[in-house]
């Protein structure tokens, strides 16, 4: 049985149960978000949410995922308004971006369950390889999105997706509206 | 298509000027091509299409009726950030609003040579020293008429915004004068009056987007010359703009290779079986065909492709299929490899440089010298390597991240019978490459599966393909010697490098398609000024020499994040601070005295010893330095590290560099910190044994890769400069693992000199 929920839609998979979660993620949803960095749970770039745990979805297969709540980084915010996502930008972490949607779905099962870890727990939490060295400011984006889930802060870094012409228009003077004025 | 008009990247002054005399010795030299050079092209149209509402000003520029200003970017986005800081440097000489900015990668043409990495790369593929200065001159010359022709639009070597900064500047300069032309017209104002800001033209109490007059603008002709923009006073150079990619790389929506989906794709794995001269002996074809989900497998000379509905069920069939594989020669192995490199540090080599006479300088006095070992290093990018190709029709359609879009089109279309013009070849961003993207293997192959199979599929290296196979770094073993004076400084010092070919071996691959096993038997023996790139430092001794060794260790070589300054730099800064240690002198002071020559790097080493606190080095203080010049940038390093009952513990680590101008101090600082970290891995661990001709290691966690936890407090600052921009993507790396060494030597008393860090014996 292959039937669970990925990003709150019911899917049923007709691959092989022994099939691990992240190639039914790429190659079946083509939610490829979720990246192959190397099979054995070493990298961490493949981490996506089951049930409110950060997991390696190179490591579990689609027959044991049976009946629960799968989360990719496309169903972390339908508008990359979670706090990770905004601090992630805000801090400007990412580099070639490979491993960033493992290390922020990562970020983001910790701070669901507390918000103001310390840097022990969150050295405990992300133990993804980044080959980029983005490391030194993961830290800091946790706190500020810590800081952000806690309400003692507001980020606005991130533009929304799918911004339409007219209204880039009206915030941007240089862009010309629709009617030609 | 109307305003076509560029003279970007063909500014005939930036030649070296070539006499009929000269070019007849050059002829001798470069082997009869100064027949040629006339005929040679000498300006091309860019090759851009646009939308219909979009309007072409040059290679780098279109604008749109709506006012947006899509940048062509030339490199390839490894994260380096070059999509931001090109457009940025576009934006403010064109005076337009950043939220108007969008990106495109460059199709393949002429106008993106990168002729800085080729006028870099003659000097030390061919040093002076070693041929008349008429003979380079001509040489380098040939050479950057060869590769504009050829399209070599490398990404490497931080060279990047070195490169392109002055071609973006006079592509933005160009369209600014355009649309205030255009503008001018319409006012009936003279055109010079005009000036430029937040994407409108202005001019006295009027202005015009630049969307509005942009279809005139693309039409008229520009004047000679560049006019720059005078008044800037909110310029976008140097900000600290949040990168255009980010959006895109905290939702899962910013493709890589791998990414792409197309209608009836398919997904292939792949075997290749050891390095050397290997072919695919046999597979167990009954147990490979009944792996279940298997739709097809591809047989090749020297690997075994299997493709099914999703990767995983490809890669499984692999095993079922047990290819064997046949060598011919010895295997590849580290035990062969180490005899190699330390049979040619006996051998006589090569004097690739040098200054003063050492051998009088050393005759009859006592030598100092220390040996020093540094294992290969490996790539390893979070992305494995992956391409994904779709014949159609006569044509074929091919999406990879590549850093020679151009040498990796021709491979392919050769391996498959098509012209190159008939392989559409779509840039995409890479997932770490730190040069593995130099290697077109995966796109090479993809293409034949794709061209077989007749479908379109997307092929990945499975991680333990990806270290197997891939082409290292080279390994390397030095003799450092040195005769002191009086107070005990350095008055002459020989640097001898074993190290194989590895810039000839990458020619080879690279423009010539020569397999990796040919090129390295081809090219050993080869003397490579490349190869020692670094070496010596930056130091001035007053007899200095430096030697190749060439060594024939079997294994292919290739570039990697730092090249050769990342085990030269290791060698020089590990033996300079045991001199000083040896006089009994600071290591910072002993280093400063012979500094003279390079002001911009003794102040980096002023500020950061400062900065981190230096206490003279004393044993017990766990503190150690080391500093680098490199690209037109200069850093030095301050790390502390101890011995504890996890290992090596660093615990901090303070840089200062002098990178220049920045175009965008906070992806600068980026890439500094992105340097150190690669530095501290590869200090560590991002290395393999090699036993059969194959790496040993088969997992990524085997590498020994630094995570969150293991890396230590990093603090990076800059000097304020106006120099031109240096390069930042490689520094932050050479400097880590002498400064970690140096500090370990500080913290127990015992020398490391080995990569990775280890105190074991030569």
């Amino acid at each position: 049985m292959t039937k669970f929920s990925v990003n709150d839609r019911p899917v049923e998979y007709r691959m092989d149960p022994e099939t691990p979660l992240l190639w039914a993620l790429r190659d079946a949803s083509n939610l490829t978000g979720t990246k192959y960095g190397c099979g054995t749970g070493d990298c961490g770039a493949c981490t996506v949410d089951i049930d409110g745990e950060a997991i390696r979805s190179c490591l579990v297969t689609i027959a044991e995922c049976e009946g629960r709540f799968v989360t990719t980084i496309e169903g972390l915010s339908r508008d990359r308004s979670h706090p990770v996502q905004q601090s992630w930008v805000a801090e400007q972490v990412p580099q070639c971006g490979f491993c960033q949607s493992g290390m922020i779905m990562t970020a983001a099962a910790l701070l669901r369950k507390n918000s103001n870890p310390s840097d022990a727990e969150i050295d405990a939490a992300m133990t993804g390889i980044c080959r980029c060295g983005t490391y030194p400011r993961m830290r800091e984006a946790i706190r500020r999105a810590g800081r952000v889930i806690r309400g003692e802060e507001r980020i606005a870094a991130a533009p929304p997706p799918g911004i339409r012409p007219d209204d880039a228009a009206r915030a941007v003077p240089a862009l010309r509206p629709a009617d030609g004025n | 298509m109307t305003g076509i008009r560029d003279k970007v990247g063909t500014k005939k002054s930036r030649l070296p000027h070539v006499s009929r005399r000269s070019l007849l010795v050059g002829a001798t030299a470069a082997g009869g091509l100064a027949l040629a050079w006339s005929f040679w092209p000498r300006h091309y149209a860019p090759n851009l299409t646009a939308a219909p509402d979009e309007h072409i000003f040059n290679a780098f520029l279109k604008i749109g009726d709506d006012g947006h200003i899509a940048v062509v970017v030339p490199q390839c986005e490894m994260g380096q950030g070059i999509t931001t800081l090109l457009p940025q440097i576009i934006a403010d000489e064109l005076g337009a609003d950043w939220r108007t900015i969008a990106v495109e990668t460059a199709p393949i043409s002429p106008l993106y040579t990168n002729t800085l990495l080729v006028d870099e790369d003659s000097a030390t593929f061919m040093p002076r020293a070693l041929v008349p200065d008429v003979v380079a001159d001509v040489r380098s010359w040939v050479r950057r008429e060869w590769a504009v022709r050829h399209a070599v639009m490398l990404t490497a070597n931080s060279s990047s915004v070195r490169m392109f900064e002055g071609p973006c500047r006079d592509a933005a300069a160009q369209a600014r004068t355009l649309l205030m032309m255009a503008a001018a017209k319409r006012w009936d104002a003279d055109w010079q009056d005009c000036d430029t800001q937040d994407g409108f033209v202005t001019w006295k109490n009027r202005k015009l987007r630049f969307g509005d007059v942009a279809a005139v603008a693309a039409t008229l002709d520009p004047p000679a010359e560049p006019v720059y923009r005078a008044n800037n006073n909110d310029p976008l150079y140097g900000k600290e703009l949040t990168r255009l990619d980010l959006p895109a790389k905290v939702d899962g929506s910013a493709n890589f290779a791998g990414d792409i989906r197309l209608p009836d794709m398919v997904f292939a794995a792949i075997r290749q079986g050891p390095f050397g001269a290997t072919r695919l002996k046999s597979i167990d074809r009954k147990a490979g065909m009944a792996s279940p989900g298997l739709l097809d497998i591809v047989l090749h000379d020297r690997w075994i492709a299997t493709v099914a509905r999703n990767w995983w069920a490809a890669n499984r069939a692999l095993d079922r299929f047990a290819p064997q594989f046949e060598t011919a020669g010895p295997p590849i192995s580290s035990a062969g490899i180490d005899k190699a490199l330390k049979a040619a540090l006996k051998a006589d080599g090569y004097r690739i440089a040098k200054k003063g006479d050492v051998a009088e300088a050393m005759e009859g006095r006592t030598k100092v010298s220390a040996h020093y070992a540094v294992a290969p290093a490996l790539h390893a990018p979070i992305e494995t390597r992956t391409a994904t190709a779709a014949p159609d029709g006569e044509r074929l359609r091919l999406w990879v991240a590549t850093q020679a879009p151009a040498q990796c089109r021709e491979a392919v279309a050769r391996a498959v019978g098509l012209p190159p013009g008939k392989v559409t070849l779509f840039p995409m961003m890479a997932g770490g490459s730190f040069d593995a993207c130099l290697d077109h293997s995966v796109a090479v192959q993809a293409a034949i599966i794709a061209t077989q199979i007749k479908r379109p599929v997307q092929l990945a290296w499975s991680r333990a393909e990806e270290i197997m196979r891939d082409i290292p770094r080279a390994p390397a073993r030095a003799k450092i010697y040195a005769t002191l004076d009086a107070a005990g400084g350095i008055d002459a010092l020989v640097a001898r490098i074993a190290v194989p070919s590895t810039n000839h071996e990458f020619r080879a691959r690279l423009f010539d398609g020569t397999p990796a096993d040919v090129a390295q038997r081809e090219a050993a023996g080869t003397p490579d000024a490349a190869a020692v790139e670094g070496a010596g430092g930056p130091y001035n001794f007053r007899h200095f020499a430096v030697d190749h060794c060439p060594a024939d260790i079997g294994l292919p070589t290739a570039r990697w994040r730092g090249n050769a300054d990342s085990y030269t730099a290791f060698f020089t800064e590990c033996f300079i601070d045991e001199m000083a240690a040896r006089a009994g002198s600071d290591a910072l002071s002993y280093r400063m005295a012979m500094l003279g020559q390079a002001p911009l790097l003794a102040r980096c080493l002023l500020t950061a010893t400062s900065l981190a606190g230096w206490e003279g080095g004393l044993s017990g203080t766990a503190q150690g330095l080391a500093c680098h010049s490199m690209r037109g940038s200069h850093i030095a390093l301050v790390a502390t590290a101890r011995p504890s009952d996890r290992g090596l513990q660093v615990e901090q680590i303070v840089a200062v560099v002098d990178a220049g101008r920045l175009v965008n101090p906070a992806i600068a600082r980026q890439q500094i910190e992105g340097g150190l970290v690669f530095g501290l891995a590869a200090a560590v661990g991002a290395t393999t044994d090699y036993d059969g001709g194959v790496a040993t290691a088969r997992k990524l966690g085997q590498l020994g890769l630094p995570r969150l936890s293991q890396v230590p407090q990093i603090v990076v600052e800059f000097i304020d400069s106006d120099r031109d921009p240096g390069g930042v993507g490689e520094i932050g790396v050479p400097v880590v693992a002498p400064a970690i060494a140096n500090a370990m030597f500080a913290a127990t008393g015992r020398r490391i000199r080995r990569i990775p860090l280890s105190p074991d014996p030569l």
